[in-house]
């Protein structure tokens, strides 16, 4: 009798079949040896971004309001050496006190996030760092509003004594 | 003496005939390479070279950097085309926020460029632990000469 041929194959440990087969790799090296100098030499290891801003309307006398038009007024973020402070005009709206070498950057997210849904000016925000401030923290400031939904960001600078001015 | 009676590896029996390597694991380690390689693959490459006298700072923003006029801002002083235009310490505490030799050097290339005000954008590489008040002159400055499209370059989180 004619038994089908799945049945009555026998099947090879697999040392055996390790033995047999002689699988060549010499191409195989070649390409990959090829190939690894080429993608080393293209690749990208730190990729760059870059982040646009602006300077504020009275700096750059390119401004949004019309001749005599009260210009709108916009969320503005003051980081200070201590503190960052999310301010509208002259009100102090919020203030986020430093934690040790960094400032709370989701605590300000979360911040602009809300103040943003009542302030007149919605894709727009001014980041105004004081003197001594290193740019790192500036652009953590400048990532947290972008975060949050602020396209636009005008780069000013906070007076050390803002009471000196009145 | 022992040292020439000593027979040859070539000739003990038990090595075979032919010496073969292990490829499996020399494969398995190239071929990881090759995966990653491919994942930092760039076709584009990089437009813009950072300056190696700053560290750039870090940021979420996927933005990439087209080629464009650039100043560098480093610890030492304000340096563009390899050339040192100023050093900080001259004008830090200035009064003036014009800082006179970055502003007679954009208004040299303002001259090159031409009357293309869309060309009139500007890169500015500061290293992560410059004061602001350093980035806030220069940015002055270059708004004085007429550039108003301000980028900064960062490094991709």
């Amino acid at each position: 009798m004619k038994t089908l041929s799945l049945f009555t194959k026998t099947f090879v440990p697999s040392d055996a079949i390790e033995a047999e087969i002689d699988l060549d790799v010499k191409p195989m090296m070649n390409v990959l040896i090829i190939l690894i100098p080429f993608l080393v030499s293209v690749a990208e290891y730190t990729r760059l971004a870059i982040i646009d801003m602006s300077l504020p309307p009275n700096v750059t006398s390119v401004g949004g309001a019309g001749q005599g038009e009260k210009p709108k007024l916009k969320l503005t973020v003051v980081v200070a050496p201590s503190y960052l402070c999310v301010t509208l005009g002259e009100t102090m709206l919020d203030s986020i006190a430093r934690k040790g070498q960094d400032y709370a950057y989701d605590s300000l997210a979360a911040r602009l996030s809300s103040r943003r849904l009542t302030a007149d000016v919605k894709d727009e925000v001014i980041v105004a760092p004081r003197d001594g401030i290193q740019f790192k923290h500036v652009v953590r400031v400048m990532d947290a509003c972008r975060k949050t939904g602020f396209d636009k960001i005008s780069l000013a600078s906070a007076t050390e004594n803002p009471s000196a001015g009145k | 003496m022992a040292l020439f009676k000593k027979k040859s590896l070539a000739s003990v029996d038990h090595f075979g005939d032919t010496f073969k390597p292990q490829m499996t694991s020399l494969i398995d380690i190239l071929t990881l390479l090759l995966v990653f390689l491919i994942q930092s693959f760039s076709a584009e490459g990089n437009l813009v070279t950072p300056s190696t006298d700053l560290t750039l700072p870090m940021s979420s923003s996927k933005k990439p950097p087209k080629p464009s006029l650039m100043l560098e801002l480093t610890h030492n002083g304000v340096v563009a085309d390899g050339k040192q235009l100023t050093a900080n310490e001259s004008f830090a505490r200035d009064p003036d926020f014009l800082v006179k030799n970055v502003y007679g050097w954009l208004m040299a290339q303002k001259v090159k460029i031409g009357k293309a005000e869309t060309q009139r954008q500007i890169i500015l590489q500061c290293d992560r632990d410059l004061e602001f008040n350093i980035v806030k002159r220069i940015m002055f400055t270059c708004s004085k000469a007429g550039f108003t499209d301000f980028s900064v370059l960062v490094i991709e989180e």
